[in-house]
């Protein structure tokens, strides 16, 4: 399962292409809008960061159930001998590893756009890690609702912004401000516990519900 | 007299307030060829949904393989092929790719030697590398069969197979399905082509008004076709 799906991925390139340069977008609207107001870059680096991933990670994740319907390989997914859950949690890893390897080349861009900031680099890969986890897991479950929904690229969002905003975002948004200000991991270990489990209960909520969204 | 593989009992299905099924009795017993025939809307992909365990029935119920179907469908969908308007192909994916990760579902021993004879099998091996979306309508349908078969169903659930073929895949799809049956496995074919329909089959039926309306011995061909043109003519205003 994982390796269909990225083979499928790299091949059709629509959440690279999505992702790349929706985030390049984003980091470039807030360069050219801080260049007037320059506030200082450690509090509104954060912000600036999951913004980018999280409007860019939405779009990009939005086709990985979608593409299923569209291609009609999902009942064929359903027919075979296997759990659902077991889809779900080869679909999540291909999204993590696909959304990693995009993140890196997001962090390069916006340290390209906004040089001179020095973060705690282990504090901020902790956040990445965790927040990524915690918002690819519920993105991957909220798709799969989404595709069976008319308007799937309209309902995600509506589906998935409310449930993290509360959520990972404020943990994601907070920690990252403070690794960037110079936080150490274990100055941030209450947003990285905080996001730890959020992700455990959305990966969890996924596993157990997968087989009856899927049924549509 | 063989044991039923499919044995249906009263299954109703709705969509909303529209009553699809309405109680379809049906048998099918190992080594059958039953094709079934019917009016379009008249339930038939509905039904082959509910045998295949993707929909569940309102009520009603539903034995394959002399077991009811429990709570895990999971070790039935082991045992069935499922061909339906969609061929449940990747266009990312080479023809090759995509048996190799059905084979990898199902659990298939000796995945490259099974795959390169069925991609032989339906004269498919010189496109083994091309990726599933250049490959024309007829080729993906037997792209699709090779892999509702591959990984050897005693059931086998054909849903407008013919639908998108030329005439040799036509033939050879219809002589697969005889010699199929002849190795022991069990088919339902739904089709609206009554020539192939027969040609393929061993036991013929109709389904209309959301049962199986008729029921025939393929040698009663006539009546049959009397009664399904009556039918027909009855269902549609």
């Amino acid at each position: 399962m994982l390796l269909k799906e990225l083979r499928v991925e790299f091949r059709n390139k629509q959440t690279v292409n999505t992702f790349i340069i929706l985030s390049i977008l984003i980091l470039a609207a807030f360069r050219f809008a801080f260049s007037v107001a320059e506030p200082p870059l450690e509090d509104v680096a954060g912000p600036i960061l999951w913004v980018s991933i999280f409007f860019a990670g939405m779009l990009a994740l939005s086709p990985t159930w979608k593409r299923e319907v569209e291609q009609g390989t999902r009942d064929g997914l359903r027919v075979a001998p296997i759990a659902p859950s077991d889809v779900y949690l080869g679909k999540l890893l291909a999204n993590l590893i696909v959304v990693f390897a995009l993140e890196a080349v997001v962090v390069v861009v916006f340290l390209a756009f906004f040089p001179g900031t020095s973060p705690d680099w282990p504090a901020l890969v902790a956040m990445l890690v965790l927040g990524t986890v915690g918002f690819v897991a519920l993105g991957n479950l909220m798709s799969a609702i989404a595709s069976n929904l008319a308007q799937s690229e309209v309902m995600l969002p509506v589906l998935l912004v409310p449930l993290m905003l509360f959520t990972v975002v404020i943990s994601c948004v907070g920690g990252t401000a403070r690794a960037f200000a110079g936080a150490t991991v274990l100055e941030v270990g209450d947003e990285l516990r905080f996001l730890a489990a959020f992700a455990l209960v959305y990966i969890a909520a996924g596993y157990l519900s997968i087989e009856y969204v899927l049924e549509g | 007299m063989a044991e039923p593989v499919i044995l249906a009992r009263g299954i109703t299905k709705s969509y909303g307030r529209v009553r699809v099924l309405a109680g379809v009795d049906l048998e099918v017993r190992k080594g059958d060829r039953y094709v079934l025939f019917g009016p379009n809307g008249s339930g038939k992909t509905t039904l082959v949904k509910v045998l295949s365990t993707l929909m569940r029935p309102d009520s009603g119920t539903l034995e394959l393989f002399g077991a009811p179907l429990g709570d895990d469908p999971r070790p039935a969908r082991a045992r069935i092929g499922v061909l339906s308007h969609e061929p449940y192909l990747y266009d990312e994916l080479t023809a090759w790719e995509n048996l190799d990760f059905y084979a990898r579902l199902y659990g298939v021993k000796d995945r490259a030697d099974l795959v390169k004879a069925s991609l032989r099998e339906f004269e498919l091996l010189h496109r083994a590398h091309d990726r599933a979306g250049t490959l024309s309508q007829g080729m993906r349908q037997r792209l699709g069969l090779a892999r509702a078969l591959l990984h050897n169903p005693e059931l086998v659930l054909l849903d407008e197979p013919y639908a998108g073929l030329d005439l040799g895949a036509q033939e050879m799809l219809s002589e697969l399905v005889v010699r199929m049956s002849k190795g022991g496995r069990t088919v339902l074919c739904i089709t609206h082509d009554m020539q192939k329909g027969f040609s393929i089959a061993t036991r013929v039926g109709a389904l209309a008004g959301g049962r199986v309306a008729i029921e025939r011995g393929v040698e009663e061909r006539v009546d049959f076709e009397h009664d399904y043109l009556a039918l027909v003519k009855g269902a549609v205003p």
